[in-house]
């Protein structure tokens, strides 16, 4: 009777035994696996998880997209106006190149004609003295250059520019930019070559005035003539 | 012996649970589920025990069946796209927490029972 109820007994341990041992077996299993599983992992996720991330991931790659557009458009804006920008440098700067060489503020060359006035005052020539050169003759010269198309003048290197004076001091001197100047007279211009020089020589042309007066006049064409720049200051302290 | 079959068996099952492979996340389910149908059977056969028709076929095959059944009910639900697992749970949950009862009772009323006898004792 007892070996029977042991028996009972010990199948009765065994089988609760096993029930605990796969029960204790299956919770640490459990209990390990949420333990160390790392929630955030793909590859840990079940579909729902994994299509709601998917989705919140395609959102926000929209957003961030939407994003790069804007700052990308910002960017070619910016590099449109910096360009613009240096678009317009350059342009006022060329504007103002040719303004300085417009002026007379920079030294310039080219092709034009060099004339060469000497006064004779005082000879004589066929009976009669020979008067002397007035600005108005040089006036009329310069006159004549500018009507051809000259671009820049000087007469004994003064530039002639818009505040130019040519004017007479005394008997003896002219004035150029208030500066004395003397014979010989030697006026450079800048310009087409073939319309300078028919502006001036031939037949009752300022030059032939000239050299019919008494002067000496001689006209030279050269390919580089350089013509030094004004160099006074450019006064405009009555200009508002 | 009992008691000690009982221990024996919980502390190797924690041993081997412990050093066992971690299986993939998505299977754990199946494991949850199995032990809450395992916790289950183990609170029945409490209750049966106090009640004293306590039977070891009807523990032991209710132990794994319940298992098992619970685990295919799983996999079903997720084949057919359907949380079936929580059906499962709702019952397991609920037939625990009334062998709780139960057992919470028993001992109550033995407790109480004592602590009357003892009082007439001394009234005696």
């Amino acid at each position: 009777m007892k070996i029977k109820i042991n028996k009972e007994k010990t199948v009765m341990a065994i089988a609760i035994g096993i029930s605990c041992f796969a029960l204790m077996l299956v919770m640490f299993m459990q209990f390990k696996v949420v333990r160390q599983t790392n929630i955030t992992e793909i590859e840990t996720m079940r579909e729902s998880e994994l299509r709601a991330e998917l989705t919140s991931w395609q959102e926000k790659y929209k957003e961030i997209n939407e994003r790069y557009q804007e700052i990308t458009n910002t960017i070619s804006q910016y590099q449109n106006e910096s360009e613009s920008d240096q678009q317009t440098a350059q342009l006022l700067e060329k504007e103002l190149e040719q303004l300085n060489l417009a002026l007379g503020k920079t030294d310039v060359e080219g092709q034009g004609i060099i004339i060469a006035l000497t006064d004779n005052e005082g000879k004589q020539i066929d009976d009669r003295l020979v008067d002397r050169i007035y600005p108005e003759d040089l006036l009329l010269v310069v006159n004549a250059l500018f009507g051809a198309g000259a671009e820049a003048i000087s007469i004994n290197d003064q530039r002639i520019i818009a505040m130019s004076d040519i004017s007479s001091i005394g008997d003896v001197f002219l004035r150029v930019n208030s500066e004395r100047i003397s014979s010989p007279y030697i006026i450079k211009a800048i310009g087409d070559i073939t319309y300078l020089q028919s502006a001036i020589l031939g037949k009752g042309g300022c030059i032939d005035q000239l050299k019919e007066a008494g002067h000496d006049a001689t006209v030279t064409e050269g390919r580089r003539i350089e013509i030094e720049k004004y160099n006074k200051t450019i006064r405009t302290d009555h200009i508002d | 012996m009992i008691i000690i079959a009982i221990l024996i068996g919980c502390i190797v099952g924690a041993i081997i649970g412990i050093n066992a492979p971690i299986i993939p996340y998505t299977y754990s389910t199946f494991l949850a589920i199995a032990v809450v149908a395992a916790l289950d059977s183990v609170f029945g056969g409490i209750t049966s025990v106090l009640k004293k028709n306590f039977d070891l076929t009807i523990f032991i095959s209710g132990f794994f069946c319940n298992s098992i059944l619970s685990i295919a009910l799983t996999y079903l639900g997720q084949k057919l796209n359907l949380d079936i697992y929580l059906a499962a749970l709702v019952v397991f949950v609920g037939r625990m927490f009334t062998n709780l009862t139960i057992i919470r009772r028993h001992y109550i009323e033995k407790w109480m029972t004592k602590k009357q006898e003892n009082v007439e004792n001394v009234q005696e």
